[in-house]
């Protein structure tokens, strides 16, 4: 990712866009933070975030239009929030907290020609920033229209106050200065620029024509003379329109005497529009607070009350919804430039690592987003790129490839036609977590399929290669998907039937030359084998894996089966396209275990019912996180002596080694009549393991297998540590990459095992 | 290179020569990373003791700092 690409797409991330008060304010008045400091009761914070954008707090915190009134969201759910009101109460009840700092004397001088409130913002402005500013007019005092504001509206005092603020920033205030259009003509040769205040300087004052004025910069056709202020023809007199033109005028007259362009970059200036978006649903109707005394205003209380009801709006839409996002405290823009600066590093900790993988590459946040955030693709191309350049923790994702190069090996792969036939028309293909999680489903499916279609069926146990994918190993992905397109042209290319839609996903998009579709597709077009005394009476809610996200059809024909079945199922908000993933996808449950095990119970709580999923590592990892869940082959080929669907606990990672060893030497054997792959030694040590240290082999990633291996070894060379106090031993072995520690113990009965840890530093005598 | 010791009291013996452990200094390595330590060992035969709780700790933590570089 360069720094082009970042832009464009964090660009997509509207969080830190600006609420729909503050964009249509043409100061830009921060009125979140002002509502913020309020609702606390905190009116010094509340003065501080007026202080810092309004020339004149004191006028226009009393006079103020609220432009950002209709935009207010709270009006979707209410009133819109009092924002004048609120001004006026903490302007009147506060003193100023932020004086802005005067920039060093730059030179350039500036007259100032009319006294209303865009002459004395522009000249505010303008003395802030260094120049020399004189504010010029006939009237005694400040304010043009202002003057003629009653007492309480707007105390005169804060005119006097204004002065002596405008004052202090080095401008000259020339008051009662006698004027006419000769005297003004002779003033302007005197200056670097002029202003004219239209609030106070009529057109038969000036000496050309005000027209055309340019809106952007208020340019006169005169260059070094600019103009605002005063009434738009047919509208009220507005105040803030006064600031906004002061304000325009000033930053062109800086530009103008800087030399540089008077009109590059300013669309964000004065009011205008913004990106946000924030959804009000759901949120509580609340009507504005009315003062008891509307002529005195707000009462403290009242202004909290008002002020409390606004909703401070963003997006954060996905951030809703998604457990990884949360974790991280991110939001896409965020999470985006944290990757970028991670990959940036040279020399140094990479800190973001472990969050670039832990995203479940779900795409929720993506279908969610009003912009198509691609926080998926960005985190699988980063992994990419970590492999590519070889800064991929070698701990990150091995243990998961490690079980895919299991199910990829000899001991659990099978390709076979069907039995007593050399032609296919179709293969079908579990996957490897299905093989894993309910072999007997398997052998269950595969029957009825050869049972029901005509042709030929024949079968594939493999892995479609998906861990490689999201684990960013592009080679190793490739190859895997070479080496299925190879099974497939072998068996004369039948269309590919997966009960995995991981795997569906993979080869629609990877190998889109091969005819796949899903078991549940197909199992929709067939006769199902219904047992209406099998079911559960409660009603279910269906689990949508994270990778139909996109596949409509698919989820339609699991819902048709549950029809027929005679499942009473019920959706839940987050099924369909905006479903959540298990804490599988991404190898999220590898790279953070704690994090994936949140995400299982975020998809669980989506629903009060117990649940019914259709992918292997759905059901999982919902049962893992402590809910009844079955899973739709459960329903559809029930085994009969078998434990309630909805209690099955977890298999575990070792279980699942076993299941999938165990289907593929039961078929070759029982189906094809041939010798199965012969079992290594170690596979012959028995372990007696009690559900506690089995519990911490797995979350250790220690498999059973592994501790037979270091067993295995220990007993070979007689090398191993023992403990005189209670007869247990420890040794240890790396067969790969990591080094297995096990303290066991032999009994009559088999090997039993006390604990179990690793580490992947090298002692001496190991090679890497 | 300073020398970082994890020398305990321990039960365990070595099954083969019959021997108590004894401190041994070792060098451990992970991702071109090469550290001088301490550890319990066999006098004999050398067989180093990795205890349960450096694996899972200091170890662990090393071993994540030295990948995230």
């Amino acid at each position: 990712m360069d720094q082009l690409q970042l832009r464009e797409i964090e660009f997509r991330c509207i969080q830190e866009e600006q609420p729909f008060c503050t964009a249509s304010c043409p100061l830009h008045v921060d009125v979140r933070a002002f509502m913020a400091g309020l609702a606390k009761g905190d009116l010094r914070e509340a003065r501080r975030v007026l202080d810092r954008t309004m020339p004149f707090p004191e006028i226009i915190g009393r006079l103020c239009d609220q432009p950002c009134y209709p935009f207010c969201k709270r009006g979707e759910i209410g009133d819109p929030l009092a924002t004048a009101r609120l001004e006026r109460f903490c302007v009147t009840n506060s003193t100023t907290v932020l004086k802005l700092p005067k920039l060093p004397a730059k030179g350039g001088s500036v007259a100032i020609i009319g006294s209303g409130l865009s002459g004395m913002t522009a000249a505010l402005d303008l003395g802030r920033k260094g120049r020399k500013a004189t504010l010029i007019t006939t009237a005694p005092s400040l304010g043009g229209t202002l003057r003629s504001y009653p007492e309480t509206d707007l105390p005169q005092e804060t005119l006097s106050q204004a002065a002596t603020l405008l004052e202090s920033y080095g401008v000259a205030l020339q008051l009662a200065a006698p004027l006419d259009r000769e005297s003004i003509a002779a003033l302007t040769t005197k200056y670097d620029a002029v202003y004219f205040d239209c609030d106070e300087i009529g057109p038969d004052l000036l000496p050309f024509a005000t027209d055309p004025l340019d809106p952007l910069t208020l340019n006169l056709p005169h260059e070094g003379y600019f103009a605002g202020g005063g009434i738009v023809a047919g509208t009220p007199f507005s105040v803030i329109k006064q600031v906004e033109d002061g304000r325009r005028a000033a930053l062109t007259i800086e530009r103008y005497l800087q030399k540089v362009s008077l009109t590059a970059q300013r669309e964000m200036e004065g009011a205008c529009t913004t990106r946000m978006y924030t959804v009000t649903t759901g949120m509580p109707h609340l009507a504005q607070i009315i003062p008891a005394d509307p002529a005195i205003g707000y009462t403290a209380i009242e202004a909290q009350q008002e002020a409390g009801r606004c909703i401070h709006c963003e997006c954060m839409e996905c951030v809703k919804q998604c457990v990884y996002l949360r974790e991280y405290k991110e939001y896409p823009k965020t999470l985006i430039r944290k990757i970028y600066n991670n990959q940036a590093i040279v020399q140094g900790t990479h800190n973001a690592n472990r969050m670039i993988n832990a995203c479940s590459l779900c795409g929720q946040c993506t279908t969610i987003c009003p912009h198509d955030f691609p926080v998926a693709d960005v985190c699988r191309a980063t992994r990419q790129e970590m492999v590519r350049t070889n800064h991929m923790p070698p701990s990150a994702h091995d243990f998961a490839l490690e079980d895919m190069r299991f199910s990829l090996s000899p001991f659990c792969t099978l390709s076979r036609h069907q039995p007593g036939t050399e032609r296919s028309r179709y293969v079908f293909y579990p996957g490897c977590q299905l093989a894993g999680s309910a072999p007997e489903a398997v052998k269950s499916t595969y029957q009825y399929l050869t049972d029901q279609l005509q042709g030929g069926v024949a079968l594939i146990l493999d892995c479609c290669g998906i861990p490689a994918h999201w684990a960013g190993e592009e080679k190793l992905f490739a190859e895997t998907m070479e080496d299925f397109r190879a099974k497939i042209e072998r068996l004369g290319n039948p269309t590919v039937i997966t009960a995995c839609s991981s795997c569906l996903s993979i080869f629609q998009k990877f190998a889109p030359e091969i005819q796949a579709t899903s078991l549940w597709q197909v199992l929709d077009t067939l006769d199902l084998p219904v047992h209406p005394d099998l079911l559960p009476r409660q009603t279910l809610t269906i689990h949508d894996p994270c990778t139909t996200r996109h596949q409509d059809e698919l989820q339609a024909s699991v819902r048709n089966l549950c029809h027929k079945l005679g499942l009473n199922i019920v959706e839940n908000r987050f099924s369909g396209k905006m479903t959540d993933c298990c804490g599988y996808g991404g190898l999220m449950q590898y790279a953070n275990p704690q994090l994936g095990a949140k995400a299982a119970v975020v998809k669980a709580e989506r629903s009060d019912h117990d649940g019914l999923a259709y992918c292997a590592m759905c059901r999982d990892n919902l049962a893992a996180a402590g809910n009844r869940v079955a899973h739709l082959l459960d329903y559809i080929f029930p085994v009969f002596e078998a434990q309630e669907p909805l209690d099955r606990n977890n298999p575990g990672f070792s279980q699942r080694h076993e299941n999938r060893a165990r289907l593929q030497q039961q078929l070759l054997t029982t189906l094809w009549r041939e010798p199965s792959t012969p079992e290594p030694e170690h596979k012959k040590i028995r372990l007696l393991l009690a559900q506690e240290v089995l519990d911490l082999l797995n979350s250790r990633h220690i498999l059973e297998e592994d501790v037979q291996k270091v067993i295995h070894q220990a007993s070979r060379t007689s090398k191993y540590l023992i403990n005189p106090n209670n007869g247990h031993r420890l040794a240890s072995y790396k067969p790969v990459r990591v080094t297995y520690w096990v303290e066991y113990q032999p009994t009559d009965q088999g090997y039993e095992i006390y604990n179990g840890y690793s580490h992947r530093m090298l002692l001496p005598e190991e090679k890497p | 290179m300073s020398t970082f010791s994890f020398i305990e009291a321990t039960s365990w013996q070595c099954a083969q020569c019959h021997q108590p452990l004894q401190p041994a200094k070792v060098n451990v390595s992970y991702l071109n990373s090469v550290f001088n330590v301490e550890l319990m060992a066999c006098p004999q035969c050398g067989f180093i003791l990795v205890p349960e709780h450096l694996a899972v700790g200091k170890m662990l933590e090393v071993e994540q700092l030295l990948e995230d570089k």
